[in-house]
């Protein structure tokens, strides 16, 4: 009986004051209204000579307003999850203020009715109450946005993971099939959405042409920016086989459709497969080493020209250097050289260098691995900041 | 990277600190753009004086462009000066040395922006 009783009087606690259905409202505004008369009824009752039936009148309210405070006091002791805490906390102390007084004076101990004074700390129980509520449609408000928000962010995410795989996808899986040409590249982008890409175009006269470059910045606008430069570079490349001439062509096309004022630098040499001669200019990027057979290690530091899409009319100047057998042509970008560790120190050429002269003997898919596992080792903890691109061909392996 | 601005009657001296990388450049544009901009108040030169630039992105690189520009526009002399050996060779490698004037030091710089030659 007693256990039926408890079970009720729970359900009856949680239907008020737990759930948020219409119960539960209809109850917050009665508490509310009550909280506002018994304010207001203080202030008439201080006024002199009322009436009698006025003051009869108040005081059968004030019993009904302290009978339904006690009756949501005792309420809300039940409902919560730890009764002491509720008692002690700032609610439940402003809770039983307001009907203190009437239980301590009775209906007129005069000693006591100082204390009745304390009866204006409805007021404060009124400030708790709307600050409750404030607090809860707010808290409903920031839910409902962040909700909106994830989905937004998830949504974006996809369709940048999306764009990633497209734009990874167009960078070349393979090397034209040459013999005696051997190659292997990477690009590990430092957000989702790269600057630097390399390339190998197949001329119509069986050379190939290769190409490493980097976008200025990262991000979705570099990304395009790298799209629209590898395009124009690939047709352009098919119709001025000279490197220079080349570039040239391409920093006038790219000049003409550049509303970000993004730049790029490009190394780009073509091969003659057959001879080994390679042709090269360069566009403002890093010059490349060739590893001799014999391990030494040299630059090809022919003077350059400027960025592509920076200014047009600028002239690139072709170089050539002969490769003998088993040489290998190493492209990069600065993602290798200027890679930090959490000192603040920069990877820097030499270390580039002397992994290509210690361990350049292998095959160029191995020493790409070297490479790129010596700059991850050498950044260890500090982030990623910029595009790591390296690209390796081997010509006249045995 | 932090920005410390001179201005002096002859010119503006803009001296960045630390490094001008893809967080920091639009920052540096911005400030630039707002110095040449400012209506009335634009410097006789701008000059950024790089002793204590101690790194150049490519996305630093596109910022300094843009500025180079807007002083163009701007019809405000321009130079850069007092470069460390590593950000020179940034300059020196990508082209911009040859399209921007860079000089050894103020004196120097001012003089070469005030003729209009890299």
């Amino acid at each position: 009986m007693l256990g039926w009783a408890r079970a009720k009087v729970h359900a009856l606690a949680d239907l008020l004051l737990v759930s948020r259905g219409p119960y539960a409202r209809a109850f917050d505004s009665l508490i509310l209204g009550l909280i506002i008369f018994s304010v207001a009824s203080i202030g008439v009752e201080s006024i002199p000579d009322l009436p009698q039936w006025t003051m009869q009148l108040l005081r059968v309210a004030e019993i009904i307003v302290v009978g339904v405070f006690s009756f949501e006091y005792v309420l809300r002791i039940i409902a919560a999850p730890s009764k002491l805490g509720f008692i002690f906390s700032y609610q439940g102390i402003i809770d039983l203020l307001a009907i203190a007084p009437f239980y301590l004076t009775g209906f007129d101990a005069r000693w006591l009715r100082a204390l009745r004074l304390l009866r204006l700390l409805r007021v404060l129980k009124l400030q708790t109450h709307i600050l409750e509520t404030v607090v809860e449609e707010r808290t409903r408000e920031l839910r409902e946005k962040n909700a909106a928000l994830e989905k937004a962010q998830a949504q974006l995410n996809a369709e940048l993971e999306v764009a990633r795989s497209l734009q990874l996808a167009i960078l070349p899986s393979a090397f034209p099939a040459r013999p005696g040409c051997e190659a292997a590249a990477r690009m590990i982008p430092a957000t989702t959405m790269g600057g630097d890409f390399y390339d190998y175009i197949e001329l119509p006269d069986g050379q190939i042409g290769l190409v490493i470059a980097d976008v200025s910045g990262h991000g979705v606008p570099a990304a395009f920016f790298m799209a629209v430069a590898r395009t124009n570079l690939r047709e352009l490349a098919v119709h001025h086989l000279d490197p220079g001439e080349c570039l040239a062509h391409t920093n006038d096309a790219l000049c003409a459709q550049n509303p970000l004022d993004l730049f790029v630098t490009v190394f780009y040499c073509v091969l003659n497969p057959t001879t080994g001669m390679l042709r090269y200019a360069n566009g403002g990027h890093n010059p490349p080493y060739v590893r001799r057979a014999a391990a030494s290690v040299e630059t090809l530091n022919g003077a350059g020209g400027l960025v592509l899409g920076a200014m047009p009319g600028v002239r690139y100047p072709t170089h050539t250097v002969q490769l003998l057998r088993g040489d290998r042509l190493v492209l990069f970008t600065d993602g290798v050289t200027e890679a930090f560790n959490p000192t603040e120190e920069l990877y820097g050429a030499q270390r580039l260098v002397d992994e290509v002269h210690v361990h350049g003997s292998g095959t160029p898919a191995a020493l790409v691995e070297r490479i790129c596992q010596s700059v991850t080792t050498f950044a260890g903890r500090e982030p990623q900041s910029d595009d790591i691109t390296l690209s390796v061909l081997t010509w006249g392996a045995p | 990277m932090n920005l410390r601005i001179e201005a002096l009657p002859e010119a503006t001296y803009v001296v960045p600190e630390g490094r001008l990388d893809f967080d920091a450049a639009p920052g540096f544009q911005e400030a630039l753009e707002r110095l040449l901009g400012a209506a009335g108040k634009a410097p006789a030169a701008l000059i950024i004086d790089g002793a204590a630039l101690e790194y150049v992105s490519s996305a630093g690189l596109r910022a300094v462009l843009l500025v180079t520009r807007a002083a163009q526009r701007a019809n405000v002399p321009f130079a850069l000066c007092a470069l460390q050996p590593a950000v020179r060779e940034v300059f020196d490698l990508s082209g911009f040395s040859r399209i921007i004037a860079v000089a050894p030091d103020r004196a120097t710089a001012l003089a070469q922006a005030q003729q209009g030659r890299p």
